[in-house]
This record gives structure tokens, C-alpha cells and sequence, in this order.
């Protein structure tokens, strides 16, 4: 397998796993702290502060 | 830092300023209840930075409704530095009913006489002076909209706020002025804060401070013991009411000067016909056709029809079928044997200069690289999918523009008010149709929308329906089918079948909300009074701000969720149980196609399961990856078509045409190619996508906002609605290939044969409910 083979590879898994922990992150702690002065995600940190 | 809160009526142009004042981009609606929540910002431009908070719009600080609980309890308990109360100036009587209440609490305030310009307009006058002086606060005329003495309040209000204010009350020459200081009085030992706006309400025996204060209720109650009003009795609520407005009458709008007009204004003549009973929802109907021909119809006014020559009959493409130059490139992207609607240029412009550039650059570069699963995956199966998606975005944008058009211009209010009609028969008030409008953007705003609606029952049937309004997500899903459809079938049309499918999800919508109203959710109908917006030209700084905003979404979700998204599908295609192995030289091998083959049976009856020839499964993994990110459903089809092709699925002599199809449709027309799927079964792929469980994000927020236990109740009634509207669609569309053959006529008749048969069977429904009421009121 070429080197750049193996960075392909690195990216698409770091890339997936990224979005994935992101949208876990954002569901649990909102997007930035909480969020609830607009659309909100109804995160945990919304949740506790209603 | 100070505090300040935006508070006035419903529409009254609070998030207007709360986006002038704060930089924002918060959603501007023009119809009451937009702002269901409070939402924050800050003030950077004053002598010092002050935090904004912009409430839901109130009519009044009795806790009927949670907009008014949320923005009564802010100003109550926050204790803001300064309450910036907003009037429509235009409509001045009935927003001071507001701004009394909110004197009666001790905190600093300013009135904002908003809409000072349409005011002028219309030829009458306020004397801000003189209303500031009557008001006791300070008073400041503004236009929001323009922009127009925006310094001068947030100087003004910085300068208020500096100095405490006591609460005063109108009420002071009422009959129940007397019973109002007494309880002040009461309240002031306890150490309560802003007793006076206690007191009131607590006269009114209002919910809330007959919770906090139940000692004091007996006083209110020796006092109705010995009173009686001529025309309220003992009506405390109706009393103040009258009290205040006849305050207001006497007292403030002589600041007002009313030029002398006509009976009915520009925009009553125009309701007289836009909201008509009988043509109301024709015309409605008639809008909604003529906003997709000009967004998708390859053959704008019907040009298709006419028998103009094409560009090869004109001799402008060379043998390979290329423009002879890019002159004729550019009139290939308007005009080809019909003119292009203005949504179907700018799309094919996009798609012919800048995705057909853009992305042919970058697949030259991938191919360089001296791997053949790098190249396929990178070119294949990322780049295909994204182009598809992309391909879709300026008609995305272009519908979206003119629905802010609508809105922005007081019609889509006019439509909640013509649909309340049909909606209030079946249990749904007028007021929960703007949320389901709002599910034509995306339905996570327009699920959290749903706060509004006071009663449970109408909440949740709600909540439900909104994913039938399709939203921006579900344009490629549609447009691509369709797109494929007349291509490969050569009937049908991109905007007619877009437009069929709108209308079909609204009728299953309908046809939901009578089942569940009448069956598992009964309850009464809340009233619903809603004041209709005049009507004005759209501002061009709100439809862009609409528009940006939903670039950015669409962009944003492009490259992170479905960019993911389309790796793993890659991988699942590409790769075997055993993957240790290395790729499968067959997709029919891989991991996605085992799974999709597992699946595919569910979907036989709705014409696209077990039926299909080779790679029918695609249609099944499309539907599961739909509930990821409905643009997931084409990108899928885009990420496979490769794979299809150099299969060898497609015929060689039906490939050929494959050239000349439009980006963004290319995928769908091979998925068609290759499994031999009919126009009805696409038409129900089309509708089951629609209306069966959105997408992880809107389902998240449905959870949220649901009472407890009716998600997961939630869930099954989206799988049972879809499939049946799937199988509905699917029959009725193979009745009527059998009777038209495979034509447009065909395509109309099934939909609507699938519409009236969806009526009959909720027509049996609730005929079997109430029969079964009837045996239960017997027994």
C-alpha cells in the first residue's frame, strides 16, 4: 500500500469520525455551551437551563 | 452588562430591530408568532455594549399562551435594565393595550413607535411628543424596517435605564381601583416585587397569582361579593380590559391624527378576492403551479408545446452533439427546442459553467493519482455524489425565494387564514398551520414552532404532519426522480410532478390530521384570531437573508453529514463481510448490497422491491440512508451509478443517451436504466420518502418537543403513513397506466386517484370510529 493510500484512508476515517463525535458534542453540550436563543437542539445543557 | 428587552405585539417588527440592533440573522416573518422563544444578541454600536433579548410576540401578559408565559416571566424575574416596548404605529390603539400592562411593573422602559414610515404613508400623524407625555415614558419613533432613528432609542433607552422606574397603573379611575390598592398594599409588606403588577393581575384572578398569592384571594373575593358591573357582572379579567381601552381611547390616540379614507384600503380590495371562500384555495393552488413552472419547467409557458426548432435542427451542435462554441453553449443553457423557466437557466448555468468546470477540474486531478480505489472512491464515489447534490442548490434557492416573496408580503398569512376553514373542520386550528408552512424550509424550526399551540392534542397532530410538507431536503429527492422520469420515460415534467408531489404530501397531511383528530386525539378546536399583515413589497435585504441562510445550511450539511455519509456508503459498496479481503469486484457482493437485499422484499408493494431487475436493492439503501439526511437518497444513487454502469446493468444502446442528460438527474436515469422500475413505483419511491420518518435531526427535535411516550407512536404512525400512502400512490398509478399507458395523463390521473382513494379511506375510518362512539355512548 502507497503512502498515499494510507493518507486516504487516515482522512476518510478521521473525517467520519469527526462529523460523528461533532454531532454527538453539539447534541450533548449544544452548539457552542447552550444555544436556546435560537434554533435549538434541544441539548442537555437547554434541557437542565428550562 | 445592561440588559435590554424587546417586547410588543405579534408582527409588530420586534426581530426586525432585534437583527438591526444585534448584527443578526434571526428568522423574520410576516405573520404573527414567528419568535416562539426568547433569542439573545448584542448591542456594539451605543456608548456601551448591551445585551438584547428579543421575546415572542404578546398581546397581553396574561398567561394564556407560552409566549406570553415566557416573555411575562422574563421581564418579571430577569429584572431586565430597560424593557424596549415596540408599537406598530399603524395599529396604535390596540399595541399601548400592551405597553399599559407593561408601565404597571417597576423597571425602566422606552416605547419604539415602530412603522413610522408606513404610518406617513398613509397620511396620518403622531405626536410622539405628546403620546410621551401622556405615556409617562419616554417615547421615540422609529422605522425598523428602514433603519430610521434606531441611535436615538438605543441613547435614549441606555439614558433610561440608568434610573429606576415605579410602576404606575391606568386602572386608577377603574371600578375596582380600590380592591387594586388594597392589594398592593397586601403585597408590598410581603416585600413582593413590582406589587402593582400583581396586584392587577391578582384581581383578575389570574392563573398564576392565584398560585403564588392564594392568602390574598379571599380579599379579591369579599370584594366581587359586593360588586357588580352593568355589562361584565363580576368579571374582573373583562372590567380591566374595558378599563384600559377605554383609557387609551380617551387618553392616547388623541396623539393620533387620522387622514380620511376610502371603506377599503389597497390591501382589504385585494383580500376580497386572495382570501374569498370559493377562490381562496384555487388561487392558492394556481401560485403554487406557477412558483415551480418558473422554477423547474423545461418548458417555460408551455414552450415545449409550441414545435420550435431544437439546437441540432438548427445546426448549432457538432456531430458529438456539442455546442460548435460557447456562444451556443450559453444558449443551450436558456433555450433548446423550448424556453428554459428562469429557475431551469440559472440551475443549468450552475450546472454547465461551474459544477461541469469546477468538479471536471478536480476529477482531472484525482486521476493522476496512481491507484485505481482512490480514484474510484475519490471521483466515483465522493465527487459524483456531492455534484449531484450541489447540482440541485440554485433551484433549491429559487423556490426558496419566492416563498419568502410569499411571506414576506403577508400572503402565506392570508393562506393560514384560507386553510383554517378546511383545518378547524377536522380538529386543527388556523394557527397550526403556520408551523406546518414553516416545514417547507426544514422542519426542525418549524417543529419547535409548534409551542405555540396551547392544547397537547393539537400539538402532537401537528408535529406529526409537519414532515409531509417537504421540505428543502427532499427537493432533490424530487426533482431528480422527476428529472429521471422524463428523461427516460419522456412524460411527465420536472415542475408538474414537483408540484403533484407538494400537493400530495399537504392532502396526506390533511388526511392525517382527520384520522388522528377524529380517533386517538379528539379535542375541541382552539379559537383562532389571527390579524392579517398588509400586504407589502418584499424587502430585498430579508429574501437575501432567507437565502443566505439556507445556502449556508445546505452547503454546511453538504460537506459534513453527507460528504460522511457518502464515504461509508463507499465502503459499504466496495467491500464484503469478509473486508479483510480486499474490494469486491461485483457491488452485488458488497456489504450494502447484502443489506439491501435484506431489505428490498419491504418495499415490493409500492413497486420497488423484490420486482426490480438487478441493483433494485439501491432504492431500499436509498430510503435507509434517507433517514441520515434526505439529500442522502440521491447520493446514494449517485455514488452506485458508476458502479452500475461499468456492471453492465444498463444496455449499451440505452448508455448512449446518458450524455445527454441534465447533472444532477444523470443518477437517477441509470438507477431507472438499470432496475426497470416503472413511472408509478418512482412516483411512490418519490412519496414515501416524503412522509415517512425525517430525517436524525428532525426526529431528535420531534422527541423534544412530543409529550413523553408519543415518539416512539410517532415513529410507527410515519412508517404506517408512508407505506400506505406509497401503496395508495402505487396502485393508483398502475390504474391509471393501464386505462392512459405510460403518459403524463397517467401520472395527473394516479395522483389524483390516489388522493380521492386516501379520502375514502379515512372516510371509512371515521365512519368506524363513530359508530364505535355511538356503541360506547349506548352502552
Amino acid at each position: 500500500m502507497q503512502w498515499y493510500e494510507i493518507l486516504v484512508i487516515a482522512l476518510a476515517v478521521l473525517f467520519v469520525g469527526g462529523v460523528i463525535g461533532k454531532a454527538i458534542r453539539d447534541k450533548m453540550h449544544g452548539k457552542s455551551g447552550c444555544d436556546c436563543s435560537s434554533c435549538c437542539g434541544n441539548c442537555s445543557d437547554c434541557k437542565k437551563k428550562k | 452588562m445592561k440588559k435590554f428587552a424587546l417586547a410588543g405585539n405579534p408582527n409588530c417588527g420586534k426581530t426586525t430591530l432585534f437583527n438591526l440592533l444585534t448584527g443578526s440573522t434571526a428568522y423574520v416573518g410576516n405573520w404573527p408568532g414567528v419568535t416562539v422563544d426568547k433569542r439573545e444578541g448584542t448591542y456594539k454600536k451605543g456608548i456601551e455594549p448591551v445585551d438584547i433579548i428579543d421575546l415572542p410576540g404578546i398581546y397581553s401578559l396574561s398567561p394564556y399562551t407560552p409566549e406570553e408565559v415566557i416573555s411575562r416571566r422574563y421581564i418579571l424575574e430577569e429584572k431586565p435594565d430597560c424593557v424596549i416596548n415596540i408599537v406598530d404605529a399603524t395599529n396604535l390603539e390596540r399595541n399601548l393595550y400592551l405597553t399599559t400592562q407593561i408601565m404597571e411593573i417597576d423597571v425602566p422602559m422606552i416605547v419604539a413607535l415602530n412603522m413610522m414610515d408606513a404610518v406617513e404613508k398613509n397620511g396620518d400623524k403622531i405626536n410622539p411628543k405628546m403620546l410621551e407625555e401622556k405615556l409617562g415614558v419616554p417615547v421615540v419613533a422609529i422605522s425598523a424596517l428602514k433603519g430610521e432613528g434606531i441611535k436615538e432609542l438605543m441613547d435614549r433607552a441606555i439614558k433610561t435605564s440608568k434610573s429606576p422606574r415605579k410602576g404606575r397603573t391606568v386602572l386608577q379611575d377603574s371600578a375596582i381601583a380600590h380592591l387594586i390598592g388594597d392589594v398592593a398594599i397586601a403585597l408590598e409588606a410581603q416585600g413582593v416585587e413590582a406589587p402593582l403588577f400583581h396586584a392587577v393581575k391578582l384581581s383578575e384572578l389570574d392563573e398564576i397569582e392565584v398560585r403564588m398569592h392564594p392568602e390574598l384571594v379571599k380579599m379579591v373575593d369579599a370584594f366581587k361579593a359586593t360588586f357588580s358591573d352593568d355589562t361584565f357582572g363580576t368579571d374582573f379579567e373583562a372590567v380591566v380590559a374595558d378599563a384600559r381601552y377605554q383609557y387609551i381611547s380617551k387618553n392616547y390616540t388623541s396623539a393620533l391624527s387620522k387622514k380620511e379614507r376610502k371603506a377599503l384600503t389597497k390591501s382589504d380590495k385585494a383580500d376580497r378576492v386572495l382570501t374569498n371562500k370559493w377562490a381562496g384555495i384555487p388561487i392558492f393552488l394556481v401560485i403554487l403551479f406557477a412558483i415551480f413552472h418558473l422554477t423547474f419547467s423545461e418548458g417555460f409557458l408551455f414552450s415545449d408545446l409550441w414545435g420550435l426548432p431544437t439546437l441540432e435542427d438548427l445546426g448549432l451542435l457538432t456531430e458529438e452533439g456539442e455546442p460548435i462554441h460557447f456562444g451556443v453553449a450559453l444558449l443551450a443553457c436558456i433555450y433548446d427546442g423550448a424556453i428554459f423557466s428562469p429557475g431551469c437557466i440559472i440551475n443549468n448555468l450552475w450546472n454547465d459553467v461551474i459544477v461541469g468546470n469546477v468538479f471536471g477540474w478536480i476529477r482531472a486531478g484525482i486521476e493522476l493519482i496512481p491507484s485505481d480505489w482512490v480514484v474510484a472512491f475519490l471521483s466515483d464515489g465522493i465527487l459524483e455524489a456531492l455534484a449531484a447534490v450541489l447540482s440541485f442548490l440554485p433551484q433549491i434557492l429559487v423556490l426558496f425565494l419566492f416563498f419568502s416573496i410569499l411571506e414576506d408580503s403577508g400572503y402565506m398569512a392570508r393562506v393560514a387564514f384560507i386553510l383554517d376553514r378546511i383545518f378547524r373542520k377536522f380538529g386543527l386550528s388556523g394557527r397550526a398551520f403556520m408551523p406546518m408552512i414553516m416545514g417547507f424550509g426544514c422542519s426542525i424550526p418549524a417543529m419547535i414552532n409548534t409551542r405555540t399551540l396551547a392544547d397537547e392534542k393539537e400539538r402532537t397532530a401537528t408535529v406529526r404532519v409537519i414532515p409531509f410538507f417537504s421540505c428543502g431536503a427532499k427537493l432533490p429527492i424530487l426533482t431528480a426522480i422527476a428529472g429521471g422520469t422524463l428523461a427516460f420515460f419522456g412524460v411527465g415534467g420536472v415542475d408538474l410532478i414537483t408540484y403533484l408531489m407538494y400537493i400530495g404530501g399537504i392532502a396526506t397531511a390533511i388526511l392525517a390530521v382527520i384520522v388522528m383528530r377524529g380517533t386517538t386525539m379528539k379535542g375541541d378546536v382552539p379559537p383562532f384570531i389571527m390579524e392579517l399583515p398588509a400586504y407589502h413589497a418584499p424587502r430585498f435585504s430579508s429574501l437575501m437573508i432567507h437565502l443566505w441562510d439556507k445556502t449556508k445550511h445546505f452547503v454546511k450539511k453538504a460537506f459534513t453529514i453527507i460528504l460522511a455519509s457518502t464515504v461509508v456508503i463507499w465502503f459499504l459498496s466496495s467491500f464484503g463481510w469478509q473486508f479483510w479481503n480486499g474490494m469486491v469486484e461485483d457491488m452485488d457482493a458488497s456489504i450494502l448490497a447484502s443489506i439491501g437485499k435484506a431489505l428490498q422484499w419491504l418495499f415490493t408493494p409500492l413497486g420497488f422491491g423484490a420486482q426490480l431487475n438487478s441493483f433494485g436493492w439501491v432504492f431500499a439503501v436509498a430510503v435507509i440512508t434517507g433517514l441520515i439526511a434526505k439529500e442522502n437518497v440521491i447520493c446514494t444513487f449517485a455514488s452506485l451509478a458508476s458502479a452500475v454502469v461499468v456492471s453492465g446493468a444498463v444496455a449499451p444502446d440505452i448508455l448512449a443517451e446518458l450524455e445527454a442528460i441534465a447533472e444532477g438527474s444523470e443518477a437517477a436515469w441509470t438507477m431507472i436504466a438499470a432496475t426497470g422500475v416503472t413511472v408509478p413505483a418512482l412516483i411512490a419511491f418519490i412519496l414515501f420518502n416524503m412522509t415517512t420518518i425525517p430525517c436524525f435531526a428532525a426526529c431528535a427535535t420531534a422527541k423534544a418537543e412530543l409529550p413523553k411516550g408519543k415518539f416512539w407512536k410517532t415513529l410507527v404512525f410515519w412508517v404506517a403513513t408512508s407505506y400506505a400512502t406509497g401503496i395508495v400512490f402505487y396502485l393508483g398509478g398502475l390504474l391509471a397506466q393501464a386505462i392512459w399507458g405510460v403518459s403524463t395523463v397517467a401520472i395527473v390521473m394516479g395522483v389524483v386517484f390516489a388522493i380521492l382513494m386516501g379520502a375514502i379511506l379515512t372516510a371509512g375510518v371515521m365512519g368506524i370510529a363513530r359508530l364505535t362512539d355511538k356503541k360506547k355512548a349506548v352502552a
